[in-house]
């Protein structure tokens, strides 16, 4: 690497980082020259996370008890964060998927009152049955505003048919039955088990330092809980749930979707991502032969890719896109994974692929935004953006050609296919 | 900012970018749209993004964005206002980031003027193969339109609100002509384009002396008559008409259209912002605390303006038997704005979230170019902070008489049941 790209990459990647007596770690990065600040607070609790044991007692919980905590922690008995945050000029929001749920705040001046609203109420959750029946409606109709996304359904519905009993199967904000079962005392469970300082992060990008929020931090006063909690572990066999499922919806033309189910890495995770990123490049990447001939035969549009899912106890590809004839593209989709395990991968595109990983890591470090959401994200993994440059750089042909060999196995896939409606 | 006009309807834009990661660099062109060349100037875009006479073949050109480590081309068709825009952009990692030490910027520059003036041509015209693939892709693109519902009721509602208006021009074009486009077409709008278009050239963190280089060779040769733009419009006052088109859907779609009756005037647009905002465009806004969170009408409601066409567009995803009722909570809280009483806590909430959101414009490279180009279409140079001090002066006077002027001309209801033009 040229040494002056290498100092260009260290210091874009660098962040300073602590870990409160209370276990909250904090990860801020200075970006000289912003004029904003872009603070993620977050807890590694998910759609994925249904079952846990506090002090040796097991809870169960409905799908969606993350999503609709992530909307409730807006509130507590004075009002509501957003009248707050109006007062200081922030744009504030939260965000929940799989794995996480975080909660958000961008803003150009009094960043400590900022700091202070977001900690004061992820800290200190606040539920009544008034309050949790009035979100119900919210969210139902939320619901239904994804169930007209084509997209959303079927990942939805390759994840159901790949997984027999894996959370992932359930749309992260759940159904209108299974959030209808949430209770104040449930949610309050929840909190306790997740929203302690040790499973949580606070990552500040921006015209921000970190003795700014090391001091919003001191003035929150974080509640420390202690007791243990565990998560329980999801019991899921390696074969698929279903091979095939079709529906129909208001589509103009059918649209694909192909998953592969893998067995979740035991090691270097973070390795495996990216071999596995790399692999879905080579397969359908806009530089591949088979896009290539799919792209010129009109028979998929612009928006047809593959990616990867990777969560504890998941790992799957899906491949899709909308196609008017879905059953020729699955055949070509396979033949050309038949032809890379065959043949292997080819080691000018491997090394473009790289490149073109690399770029966008760099890219991921440029606003603040996107600084303080991938060192939020990567402290839930475990990592450091440092790391994924690093490990990108070692990652080699030979490893991907070893994983294409175990991976993508046909009697491991599943096909969806969403058909206009009459 | 630095302006420097190269010839006369063709100028560069320099903005401040040295704390970014990447630069970028925009070629728009900006021309009156006419609606007999809509659908050859829809699928001109898809076009040129293929590649260029330096680089003719589409994946040649991904393995070439792909080793300048990921960069990333894309030819956009829009319209803005009476306006037709097509913006050509190459963004990528800094110099200072490439492992190899290569000199990128002025790659991207090469890239970026090759695709806007040296398009693949075959005996003089856009290569016909490349025009066949394409022109399936528009026809999949206007097909699919309904697989988005929240921007299709938008869409039929825009068409109904600006009818035969050169406003209402198709960015897409438009599906029965999508047969009868041919290479010659479509390379006749490219040089009636090079002809007729302003074009302005948006340079963030190359070498703009280099630029400038490539646009006065780029231009030499071309004869060129640059168009003056349209001046703004709004569509005249009609009595409100209401729609409701059937579709599968789950959620239900409501958009409502205004018009302001008179064009936009530059004096007035601060109030606007301020009106709009307070409306339905943050969380404290009337649509969104009174609509969604205390009626729990519906998912999503809120406004946006748009100043070239004096239209303000209310839209909200309902349930199905709840979309008369939202209609009528949403005239009801306009209204209210108009007649009633607006708090100077409510005026200020607003105002400090515009403020905060205009000091912010800098911090993103979309975001500081997106400004200047809203700026150069209102034929206005005005920056974020000049902006930020006419929002405070904005009375509540000022809000209540710019609202006034909208009346509703379309409610547009994607529903469940059948329908008729009421």
């Amino acid at each position: 690497m040229h040494n002056d790209s290498m100092r260009a990459v260290r210091g874009a990647a660098a962040f300073e980082s602590a870990v409160l007596e209370n276990g909250l770690t904090v990860r801020v990065h200075p970006m000289p020259g912003f004029t904003g600040v872009h603070a993620v607070y977050g807890t590694k609790f998910g759609s994925i996370d249904r079952a846990f044991t506090a002090d040796g007692k097991r809870v169960d919980l409905p799908a969606g008890i993350a999503h609709f905590l992530e909307h409730k922690m807006f509130e507590n008995e004075e009002g509501d964060a957003f009248t707050l945050y109006a007062k200081t000029g922030a744009v504030a929001n939260a965000y929940t998927s799989f794995d996480k749920t975080c909660y958000i705040f961008s803003a150009t001046n009094r960043v400590d009152e900022n700091l202070d609203i977001l900690l004061g109420f992820v800290s200190r959750p606040y539920f009544t049955a008034a309050t949790v029946e009035k979100e119900q409606g919210i969210i139902g109709q939320e619901i239904k505003q994804y169930d007209d996304s084509p997209d959303w359904r079927l990942m939805f519905a390759v994840n159901q048919c790949l997984y027999h009993t894996h959370p992932v199967r359930d749309d992260i904000a759940g159904s209108v039955e299974s959030i209808a079962k949430i209770t104040p005392e449930i949610l309050y469970a929840c909190t306790d088990a997740f929203y302690r300082p040790q499973n949580m992060v606070l990552a500040v990008a921006g015209n921000v330092t970190m003795d700014d929020v090391l001091a919003a931090c001191a003035r929150a006063d974080l509640p420390v809980r202690t007791g243990t909690v565990e998560r329980a572990p999801c019991q899921e066999p390696l074969t698929v749930a279903e091979a095939h499922r079709e529906f129909t919806m208001a589509v103009a033309k059918p649209v694909l979707g192909v998953g592969f189910k893998e067995q979740p890495p035991q090691g270097d995770a973070l390795r495996a991502e990216i071999v596995c990123d790399i692999i879905t490049e080579l397969i359908c990447g806009s530089m591949t032969p088979l896009y290539r001939l799919l792209y010129d035969e009109g028979l998929v549009s612009p928006g047809f890719s593959g990616e990867v899912l990777s969560l504890p106890g998941a790992l799957s590809f899906l491949f899709g896109g909308e196609t008017a004839e879905p059953e020729r593209v699955r055949g070509l989709l396979l033949d050309e994974i038949a032809r890379l395990q065959r043949e292997g991968a080819d080691a000018e595109l491997f090394t473009l692929c790289k490149n073109q990983l690399y770029g966008e890591l760099v890219q991921d470090l440029e606003n603040v935004e996107d600084v303080a959401s991938t060192l939020a994200s990567s402290f839930f993994r475990g990592r450091t953006p440092a790391d994924e440059i690093e490990t990108l750089a070692s990652v080699t042909l030979d490893e991907v050609n070893a994983a294409l060999q175990t991976m993508l196995c046909t009697d491991r896939s599943a096909t969806v296919i969403i058909r206009p409606a009459e | 900012m630095e302006q420097i006009t190269v010839s006369p309807g063709a100028q560069i834009t320099v903005l401040p970018a040295e704390k970014f990661n990447r630069c970028r660099i925009s070629i728009n062109f900006i021309w009156p749209a006419a609606r007999e060349w809509a659908t050859a100037e829809a699928l001109l875009p898809l076009v040129l993004e293929r590649g260029y006479g330096d680089c003719p073949d589409m994946t040649e050109l991904s393995k070439k964005l792909a080793r300048l480590y990921g960069a990333a081309l894309a030819v956009d068709g829009t319209m803005s206002g009476q306006s037709r825009v097509l913006t050509v952009t190459v963004s990528g990692i800094k110099d200072k980031f490439a492992l190899a030490g290569e000199a990128l910027s002025r790659e991207y520059a090469d890239i970026a003027f090759g695709v806007a003036f040296r398009p693949y041509l075959v005996d003089g015209v856009l290569d016909a193969e490349a025009v066949e693939i394409e022109r399936e892709q528009l026809r999949e693109m206007l097909e699919s339109e309904i697989n988005e519902k929240r921007g299709y009721c938008i869409r039929q509602a825009r068409r109904k609100f600006y009818g035969d208006s050169p406003a209402g021009i198709e960015r897409n074009g438009y599906l029965d002509e999508v047969d009868g486009l041919t290479a010659r077409a479509v390379t006749d709008a490219y040089h009636r384009m090079l002809r007729l278009a302003r074009i302005e050239v948006t340079v963030l963190g190359a070498d703009v002396e280099a630029i400038r280089s490539c646009l006065s060779a780029a231009l030499e040769g071309i004869s060129r008559t640059p168009c003056a733009l349209p001046a703004p419009i709004a569509m005249p006052a009609v009595e409100a008409r209401l729609f409701e088109e059937p579709l599968p859907t789950v959620q239900g779609k409501l958009c409502l259209l205004f018009t302001s009756g008179t064009p936009c005037v530059p004096e007035e647009l601060s109030a606007l912002r301020v009106a709009v905002a307070a409306l339905g465009g943050t969380p404290t806004s009337r649509l969104f605390q009174n609509v969604r969170e205390k009626q729990s009408l519906c998912y999503y409601c809120g406004s946006s303006y748009l100043s070239l066409t004096g239209m303000l567009c209310v839209d909200s995803g309902v349930e199905h038997d709840k979309a008369a009722k939202t209609r009528d909570a949403i005239l009801h809280e306009l209204n209210e704005m108009c007649t009633g009483e607006i708090t100077p806590k409510e005026l200020d909430d607003t105002k400090r979230m515009l403020k905060n959101q205009l000091a912010a414009v800098g911090d993103t490279l979309q975001g500081l170019e997106g400004w200047y180009f809203a700026e150069s279409m209102r034929g206005s140079k005005k920056t974020p902070e000049e902006v930020a001090a006419e929002i405070d002066a904005v009375t509540q006077e000022d809000v209540r008489r710019v609202l006034s002027r909208f009346t509703l001309s379309v409610c547009y209801t994607l529903t469940k049941e059948a329908g008729a033009d009421a």
